[in-house]
């Protein structure tokens, strides 16, 4: 017999057990250590902390590099009689090449090379990468959505958690969603409602496997990574729909119905929109669509020509559809359906749901990276590196990483397309239903269409770097700078004209600025 | 079903059925919105019947903020009645008191100073102007947009202060009170206030071009649960909701009480597409009128205030004697223009000074019955358009 | 509302979410999903080396392993393919089909065939399987639709399942499954592109006209169902 258990009667002391008392010791051990810390050096620690990642990763890809060197000079001075790079070798064989090499330490440090040879052990270290780098987007990206919210409210977002414009509030916030009572409605079905979460997280993970962030940097090079992450990104809404239909309330159901009328039309002029750049480039690889936008601004995908122009802007409208973020965030729209189809969940369940949906953000802003806005090239284009004389050292390396090619340059084009996905949900009021789907079925579907026909004959009759190509090419180019150094300029002079808050608000000084 | 369970007991909840359409048999839905609905402006509750996203009725349910403050009314002296006005329609306590204070006024014949009238004015006007940013505020929620509710706060804080430092409260005001007003102005009450008003009245364009003039916000609310003048007139409507309906209605005007006649402003009312700016999808009497109404209002309450400034007149703030008056064996009844509509106070005198009978017409009570009228047919996102275009206060309609 | 909701939290479910994503990476790292060259213990981070060393063919999968994950995955699909059957509420019914789709994604994904695995993921388990949803949520009478069959339903679909059973199950026994010397090269999706265009062009473009008639007859039956 079950224990009556009302909210307004307490039951006996909650005792964390097991995992989560572990979870709960050391968030505070954390809490205790750290929080004096960064009280006292906010700014330093957290440039500090930019800077170690970045270092870190830059370690990360010199060992793995310099392990295959080794690898490859062994195994042709060694294991000469295979002549293959095939074929582990042995902790001896590692250390003769570190000392081969002139490496000091090769004795210690050999054990620590030695199984890096492993592509199991390189994917577990990559998988742990990635598994970080997907905890840490959405935390960051709604701790970053507050502050601009804020900010475009003229008010300040948190301020506390953390010390510095409180930098730790979504940790705080996740370590109370995790502490949150687990709540399962007496009426749903059940293992649905618990399934329906994973199914909307898991796929946002699975996209990132075959996201490049790089030429090199991608965790597993697919031949059609495009496909894959579509269908990765489809998948996540069968959770959303199970959640809504397990749920057992009738805003969830509306909720979930939404999602799926909205989901399965914005695919189509999603993919649609996806097809132009797959046919400039002739191929499904993410990587190898990157690739072809090393030579700077002129040459990213977005300016080839018209169509392609038009086709990221469609693309970025459908992503948002896709993504349910307004003005198409009906599923969940509060003010209509309570909470939509997250309605009944509470806690860590909810949070899942959370953290595959910017998740999402960012895969959705990746492919609009990579498809039409130079991948991870900067504006400048690569040959000028060799024209500098950029060689293959590491001083050389890291110069080339910060000023053409990297996943620096990728992730700050994300950001700065997470960031406009902000700005947009921040200032438009919510779309109707009817009108979401006039949007795709009238508007962006025959869009697409023309779009897609016109690309096809611009790229058969007019001939590349011809005459009509380059104008439109450099127009295009032209524009899209415009725009960009435009939003730049405002961004600065609104910064350095800010004014304080107004109001019964402009207090001198906030807690914790 | 979950958490929308329905009660029993009302007949709309009884008869679900499919409906035939075609060979599809599409499943007709009760649902239950609110009363603990973020989209119902407290606690109202909406019964739907709905087939997918359409919206076949949707019957309003009151009643559950409701504080028997009609009965209040009748074992109190006047005087001590008009906190209680006040937490009636909370969002313009100012008028509620004004109302109430009028109707004592009259029903027992106590003269209020000019100065007490004029403050009086300006304090019901800003109530309205706070009142009107919080329903434009709260209109950008139900459509999505989040922003425009905090600059509409931001500056309602501003009007919110200015009370603070008259009356020393932020929303239950008593301010205005048997007799003219509790306190008379503080200094440089009127400087602050001219601040506040050329800090302001730009700021209404901004507002339009953020959310009133917004695309989609026209798309949301254009056509969108329109009442024809001789529907408004039918069920009572009353404030922006029947002027958007084109009707040219409002008491200031057209029987003006205090001083409303001294002073030159114009009644907005709803206008056709295509017309001084009005988006082309929009005909009167729909979403967007009802809610530009207000906005146009607020401008008009402004010029209402600068002229009062300009005419105030020194002099006492409250006529003489206003306690334990002995109410006469007589009734009467008062309405005056709130920010929702015409308040009205029904009260009778029996020679004792507690009144016999206090009775409340309240404009969201009236107004928040046309809504099954238009929400037939309608889409469910269409719902909150509609009920926050009307701009209820559960505390005076329920009372 | 009984206790039941009240439950210590965590219960594993971190552990549900590296298992899932383990799953996937299993058969990522082991079937031939990555191209081959990235088999050779190279990873993406150094997958540089790639274009200026010349690397040798890849060496065998394990295969012990490669056969534990298709017993896997096919047993998930075994079982998932069971449960669409013996459910009787429609949307678990939904649920377990999508398990099935999606076991064999992977076993596509095992074989090579990413493009097809891909596409099945998208088109049944993200496109069909969601209409599927949807069309129970529309047009259900409760909440729980159940599939209750009659007992002369149930014998005539067992029997012809039955009889269905034993011609594959003959047929598989009795065939003489060929074994290839060399394993099959992986399709790409450029010759999976260019067959479709050349050698099944006739096809394709027949498949592609009867899904324009699928879509302007179920257009066209919307329409007259409004008027």
């Amino acid at each position: 017999m079950t224990r009556m258990s009302v909210p307004w009667r307490p039951g006996g002391k909650q005792v964390h057990r097991g995992p989560a008392a572990l979870v709960a010791g050391i968030a505070k051990a954390l809490y205790a250590t750290f929080a004096p810390l960064v009280r006292a050096f906010p700014g330093p620690l957290l440039i500090g902390a930019i800077v170690a990642v970045i270092v870190g990763v830059w370690i990360n890809y010199l060992v793995f590099e310099f392990v295959d060197d080794s690898l490859v000079a062994s195994s042709t001075n060694l294991a000469g009689e295979t002549g293959l790079l095939g074929g582990p070798l042995a902790l001896g064989e590692v250390r003769a090449g570190l000392t081969t090499s002139g490496v000091p330490g090769s004795g210690i440090l050999c054990y620590v090379l030695y199984p890096l040879q492993y592509g199991v052990v390189r994917d577990v270290v990559s998988m742990g990468g990635i598994l970080g780098f997907i905890s840490v987007i959405p935390l960051y990206t709604i701790w970053w959505e507050r502050k601009v919210a804020g900010r475009i409210q003229s008010r300040t977002g948190p301020m506390r958690v953390g010390g510095w414009h409180g930098w730790s509030q979504s940790m705080a916030d996740g370590i109370k969603l995790i502490c949150k009572e687990d709540l399962c409605p007496a009426s749903a079905d059940r293992p649905l409602f618990k399934l329906a979460p994973y199914l909307a997280f898991v796929p946002a993970i699975l996209a990132f496997f075959a996201l490049p962030f790089g030429t090199y940097w991608v965790f597993r090079q697919v031949d059609v990574a495009l496909v894959f992450i579509l269908a990765m990104l489809g998948i996540e809404v069968i959770g959303v729909i199970l959640a809504g239909w397990a749920s057992n309330n009738k805003w969830s159901v509306y909720g979930a119905m939404r999602e799926a009328c909205q989901m399965v039309s914005y695919e189509i002029p999603m993919g649609m929109a996806l097809l132009i750049p797959i046919m400039v480039v002739g191929s499904l690889s993410l990587t190898t669509v990157g690739d072809t936008q090393s030579e700077g601004w002129t040459s990213w995908i977005v300016f080839r020509s018209p169509f392609t122009f038009a086709a990221a802007v469609a693309y970025f409208v459908a992503a948002l559809a896709n993504c349910k973020r307004a003005p198409f965030d009906l599923p969940e729209s509060e003010s209509e359906l309570v909470a939509g189809f997250h309605t009944e969940y509470s806690g860590f369940r909810w949070s899942l749901f959370f953290f595959g949906e910017y998740a999402a953000m960012f895969v959705v802003s990746g492919l609009c990276v990579i498809l039409f806005l130079g991948a991870w090239y900067s504006p400048l284009p690569m040959s000028l590196a060799d024209r500098w004389g950029l060689g293959d050292s590491v001083g050389a390396r890291a110069i080339k990483g910060l000023l053409f090619a990297g996943p620096l340059w990728f992730v700050a084009k994300c950001v700065f397309l997470l960031y406009v996905q902000i700005w947009i949900r921040w200032t438009l009021p919510r779309i109707r239903i009817d009108q979401v789907l006039y949007a795709c079925i009238q508007v962006l579907l025959p869009l697409m269409m023309v779009l897609l026909l016109g690309h096809t004959l611009y790229e058969l009759f007019v001939p590349v770097h011809g005459f009509v190509w380059t104008v439109f090419n450099l127009v295009l180019s032209l524009i899209g700078a415009v725009f960009v150094l435009g939003m730049i300029f405002i961004a600065t002079y609104g910064f350095w004209n800010r004014v304080g808050l107004v109001g019964s608000l402009g207090v001198e000084t906030l807690p914790g600025s | 079903m979950g958490t929308t369970v329905l009660q029993s007991g009302s007949d709309v909840l009884t008869d679900v059925e499919g409906s035939e359409q075609g060979d599809l048999r599409t499943e007709e839905m009760l649902v239950n919105m609110g009363p603990q609905h973020p989209a119902t402006h407290g606690v109202l509750r909406v019964v739907l019947r709905t087939d997918g996203e359409m919206v076949l009725e949707s019957v309003p349910h009151i009643g559950y903020l409701h504080r028997c403050a009609e009965k209040i009314g009748e074992n109190l002296q006047p005087f001590q009645y008009i906190p209680y006005t006040d937490r009636m329609d909370y969002l313009a306590g100012m008028n509620n008191n004004q109302a109430f204070s009028i109707a004592i006024e009259k029903l027992v014949g106590i003269e209020v100073p000019l100065r007490a009238q004029f403050i009086r004015v300006i304090f019901a006007e800003l109530n309205r102007i706070a009142s009107h940013l919080v329903a434009f505020g709260t209109y950008g929620l139900d459509m999505g947009a989040f922003t425009p509710f905090l600059y509409a706060f931001r500056e309602r804080e501003m009007i919110l202060d200015l009370f603070e430092s008259t009356c020393g409260a932020r929303l239950t005001y008593s301010y205005i009170t048997i007799g003219g007003v509790h306190d008379d102005l503080p200094d440089r009450f009127l400087e602050v206030l001219d601040e506040f008003l050329d800090y302001f009245e730009p700021k209404i364009d901004e507002y339009n071009q953020l959310l009133s003039f917004n695309h989609i916000f026209v798309k949301r609310t254009a056509n969108v649960g329109v009442i024809s003048a001789d529907d408004a007139v039918r069920w009572a409507l009353t404030g922006p909701v029947l002027r958007a309906s084109g009707v040219n209605w409002d008491l200031r005007k057209s029987t003006p009480y205090e001083i409303y006649d001294r002073f030159d402003f114009d009644i907005p009312i709803g206008l056709p597409g295509g017309r001084e700016g009005v988006p082309r999808s929009v005909v009167v009497g729909d979403s967007w009128n009802r809610h530009i109404v207000k906005v146009w209002e607020m401008r008009q309450s402004c010029r209402i205030i600068r002229q009062a400034m300009a005419q105030i007149t020194d002099g006492p703030h409250i006529a003489a004697k206003v306690k334990n008056v002995k109410l006469p064996d007589d009734e009467v009844y008062v309405e005056i223009e709130n920010p929702r509509g015409q308040l009205g106070f029904y009260v009778r005198g029996d020679g004792s000074s507690i009144p016999a009978r206090v009775k409340v017409r309240g404009p969201s009570f009236c107004n928040i019955s046309v809504l099954n009228h238009v929400g037939k047919g309608c889409l469910l996102a269409d719902i909150p358009a509609i009920v926050g275009s009307i701009d209820i206060v559960m505390g005076e309609c329920d009372r | 509302m009984t206790g039941r909701g009240r439950e210590t939290m965590l219960h594993g479910k971190s552990l549900v979410v590296v298992g899932f994503v383990l799953a996937a990476w299993a058969s990522s790292a082991i079937g031939q999903f990555p191209l081959a060259e990235e088999m050779s213990g190279q990873t993406v981070d150094a997958a540089h080396r790639a274009d200026e060393q010349v690397l040798a063919p890849s060496p065998v999968p394990n295969a012990t392993v490669e056969s534990a994950l298709f017993y896997l995955f096919g047993g998930a699909l075994l079982v998932s393919a069971i449960g669409v059957c013996v459910c009787k509420s429609v949307v678990r019914m939904a649920t377990w089909l999508f398990g099935a789709l999606g076991a064999a994604a992977v076993l596509y994904f095992l074989m090579g065939a990413t493009f097809l695995g891909a596409i099945q993921l998208i088109v049944y388990a993200g496109g069909t399987l969601i209409l599927i949803i949807f069309g129970v949520m529309l047009t259900s009478k409760s909440p729980w639709v159940r599939f209750e069959c009659r007992r002369i339903e149930f014998w005539a679909a067992g029997g012809v399942v039955g009889v269905l059973f034993c011609a594959l199950i003959t047929l598989l026994v009795g065939t003489d499954w060929p074994t290839p010397a060399v394993a099959p090269q992986p399709v790409t999706i450029a010759m999976f592109g260019e067959a479709l265009l050349t050698t099944y062009l006739v096809p394709f473009e027949v498949a592609s006209v009867l899904l324009l008639v699928v879509m302007i007859g179920a257009a066209y039956l919307a329409r007259q169902e409004r008027s």
